[in-house]
């Protein structure tokens, strides 16, 4: 069998391609960890709960908590027959001065899985704790996010790059 | 000579070559080799390849064939694929033999002489390296070609009307050569040698060679400037006979003097002084018979051997492979004469062949053993960190674990570069367990900040292998729950993504593996922790923005400005440092202000560049 010079040119192309689609070295297995599971609570201060803190969250600070941006979110872990009963969500939460004396009254909000709760606001600095009942029914499956949006934020400046919310220290579901 | 011993004669160097340095052949990349099989990324068109062949590279060498076009192709047919590569390299020592051998028999005009150099080469440690590293194929094609020069020297010597063709093909191998390694320039050197001594109606033919030698020393001097300082600086002084003492120790004996038994010290230096003895008294006799042969074994050895005694601070052990083939040219007719000649000669031989034999080969069989398992972690390392990065593709990889080994010879040369991603750290900490080798590289580079790392886990972007074992462990959740240390870095990578929390909105995006800003930007740093520390910028500044002459550089630490600078036309990879105001030491962080004299566009991109970081660093 002959090749003419056409089809060497091919094979050669070919072979050239195929040699460039290779996979440019071996890939080795990793002991990867197994997924954690969510929490129904969790604290900022706790590392291994990062992976709950969805968005909106700085590093956590002095060992205890975190500031959030003006919008932030959490996953959480249904508690046990709250599809049925409900729940009550908890923020706990510090105003620090600066916020309400730069500005002024901030309102908070949060939705769970899409539905609305009521918002609150805050005039004075001080710990609060953003409490709200979740009717039956919306909690369901292994997850829900919870998300939280203030009015009002400081912005980034000169002596803080971040924007800068509230200061969260912990966010949970309780079954009724 | 019958057929089979013919055949033994040719293949039996080969075959224990391959028994020998086996550990060799089967051994992975590490270090240097990374360097060059990401050479191809470089490549973009016809010229950029062409710059590829001829730029100087790593201490400023310039060997296209043996590092640039092999690296480059292996790398594009073969990927991390050690196999084709060490084909190509036994290959040509497996030339490299057969030519070693045709060459002493053609020169004592015996086929023992020839088989036995051969054979004593093999034995010899300074192969490990050669025949067990990539990057080292350089000696080995240099090798090639000086031998095969030196063949066709010898057929245009023996005369006949093949006499002119043997000399161009003397003078082909020996340009082409120039292409492997510089150790090449030696060869009108070695031919004079030859010549001189044994063929002298043919020396004046070998003194244009000199001239092309000398022609390419002065183009190597211009393109890559020797260097003054570190260990590639070059020394003329008479330290040089101490470095040939110690080459000439390792050529006869094991490399390092190192040895798997428990002797005396004294032991190892005294059975090479005995062979090198023997040796000597063999040469000696030789020219006292009126025999120059054996006078040119020496010469070769000395020749080779030269251009790396300047070199006080660097010895290799395979700075022998090309000058130990005169020393076992020599060897392996001493042995075959003094086995012909029966009685004490013949005893006397095989005692310094077996004494030789002893010497070498636990150091070769070792040093090819321990290449091997060092290749095999940067093995387990680079793929497990790419599997690592199939799975998690969109997160840094942080690295617990690695230590001296691994860091020099699987983390310095970016191996992740050549397969598409960089995005590889070492946890805070690895500096403690890496020793310092500061022409080499500087761990610091790589590692990670601990504040960094605790917002990059905080933001999920960061997964944390444990490298101690062969498969990589990951310990992102255990990693996360260790004490923090919330310090603001003092050392800031403008291209780190993870980094870009530290820099003020001024930035740009990240441009691959660095950051341009516009005319003022800023970031925040740690402060110095002892009086006397300096804030250190490195980046690039392109040709075009020095075009108007040198360009202002001010910086301002929380508000108060520091000594000006410039950046002046041709330090395109600038670095500047500035001494900080005793105001800021121990601060846990300065807010700093970079503003540039003037920008500068380059079409059709309509941002106006200041300059390309980059890092910046208080130390």
């Amino acid at each position: 069998m002959t090749i003419d010079r056409r089809g060497a040119w091919v094979l050669l192309l070919l072979a050239s391609f195929a040699c460039n689609r290779r996979q440019k070295v071996e890939v080795q297995p990793t002991i990867e960890e197994a997924a954690p599971a969510l929490a129904s609570s969790v604290h900022t201060r706790d590392p291994k709960s990062a992976g709950q803190l969805v968005s909106g969250f700085h590093q956590i600070e002095a060992n205890a908590w975190r500031w959030t941006a003006k919008s932030f979110a959490v996953a959480l872990y249904p508690p046990a027959g709250s599809g049925q009963k409900g729940a009550t969500l908890q923020l706990k939460f510090t105003i620090p001065p600066v916020v309400t004396e730069k500005l002024g009254k901030v309102t908070l909000s949060a939705s769970v899985a899409g539905s609305q709760l009521a918002p609150e606001s805050y005039s004075r600095p001080g710990q609060y704790t953003y409490e709200r009942d979740i009717p039956p029914g919306v909690l369901s499956g292994n997850s829900v996010r919870v998300d939280f949006q203030l009015d009002k934020a400081l912005p980034p400046g000169e002596t803080d790059l971040r924007e800068l919310g509230v200061v969260v220290v912990s966010a949970g579901l309780e079954s009724k | 000579m019958s057929r089979a011993r013919a055949a033994a004669w040719w293949i039996a160097p080969s075959l224990l070559c391959l028994l020998l340095y086996w550990r060799g052949f089967t051994a992975w990349f590490r270090a240097d080799d990374f360097d060059w099989l990401g050479l191809v990324l470089r490549v973009h068109g016809f010229r950029d390849f062409l710059a590829a062949l001829v730029t100087p590279y790593s201490f400023g060498t310039i060997r296209p064939w043996s590092e640039r076009v092999f690296f480059m192709a292996g790398f594009t047919l073969f990927g991390m694929n050690p196999l084709p590569f060490r084909v190509v390299i036994f290959a040509t020592q497996f030339a490299n033999l057969a030519l070693m051998a045709a060459i002493a028999r053609r020169l004592t005009g015996n086929a023992a002489a020839g088989f036995l150099a051969a054979i004593f080469w093999v034995l010899n440690s300074a192969l490990v390296l050669p025949l067990g590293w990539v990057c080292a194929y350089n000696q080995v094609m240099c090798a090639f070609f000086l031998l095969l020069a030196f063949y066709f020297l010898l057929r245009q010597v023996s005369g006949g009307r093949s006499a002119r063709r043997y000399e161009i093909l003397q003078w082909l191998a020996f340009l082409l050569g120039f292409g492997a390694q510089e150790t090449n320039l030696v060869y009108p050197a070695l031919a004079a040698a030859y010549t001189l001594l044994c063929a002298r109606k043919q020396f004046r033919r070998t003194l244009p060679m000199f001239a092309v030698s000398f022609a390419y020393l002065l183009v190597h001097r211009w393109a890559a400037p020797p260097q003054r300082t570190g260990d590639y600086a070059m020394h003329f002084t008479s330290g040089m006979l101490r470095t040939l003492k110690d080459y000439w120790m390792w050529s006869v004996g094991p490399a390092y003097l190192w040895t798997p038994f428990r002797a005396p010290a004294w032991l190892v230096p005294f059975a090479v002084a005995l062979v090198s003895l023997g040796l000597l008294t063999f040469l000696v006799r030789e020219w006292r018979s009126g025999s120059r042969t054996a006078a040119f074994f020496l010469a070769w050895y000395l020749i080779a051997i030269a251009p790396v005694l300047p070199f006080r601070d660097q010895r290799m052990d395979y700075y022998v492979y090309i000058p130990v083939i005169g020393l076992c040219w020599l060897g392996g007719q001493a042995f075959a004469r003094g086995w012909r000649m029966a009685g004490r000669y013949r005893a006397a031989a095989a005692a310094m062949a077996l004494l030789y034999a002893a010497m070498v080969v636990p150091r070769s069989v070792g040093a090819s053993d321990y290449n091997h398992r060092l290749a095999e972690r940067v093995r387990n390392l680079v793929e497990g960190v790419a599997g690592a990065h199939e799975r998690h593709p969109d997160q840094t990889i942080l690295l617990e674990g690695v230590d001296t080994d691994l860091f020099y010879n699987a983390i310095l040369d970016h191996p992740f570069r050549a397969l598409g991603f960089e995005n590889v750290y070492l946890a805070s900490g690895s500096g403690r367990n890496i020793a310092p080798h500061p022409d080499w590289g500087d761990p610091a580079e790589f590692i990670l900040p601990p504040d960094v790392t605790a917002k990059a886990l905080d933001e999920r972007r960061l997964v944390v292998y444990d490298v101690g074992a062969p498969l990589l462990r990951n310990i992102t959740t255990e990693y996360s729950g260790r004490p923090r240390s919330a310090e603001v870095p003092r050392l800031v990578d403008a291209g780190n993504p993870l980094e870009a929390y530290l820099l003020g909105p001024e930035w740009y995006g990240i441009d691959g593996d660095h950051r341009w800003m516009a005319k003022r930007a800023t970031l925040r740093i740690g402060g110095p922790r002892a009086p006397g520390q300096r804030l250190y910028l490195r980046g690039y500044c392109p040709a075009g923005a020095l075009r108007d002459g040198p360009l202002s550089v001010t910086v301002t630490i929380d508000g108060a400005p520091l000594a000006p600078a410039a950046i002046h036309p041709g330090e395109n990879s600038f670095a500047l440092s500035y001494p900080l105001p005793p105001s800021v030491v121990g601060a846990l962080e300065m807010r700093v202000v970079v503003e540039v004299g003037r920008t500068y566009r380059v079409p059709p991109d309509n941002r106006d560049l200041g300059l390309a970081f980059g890092a910046f660093e208080v130390r």
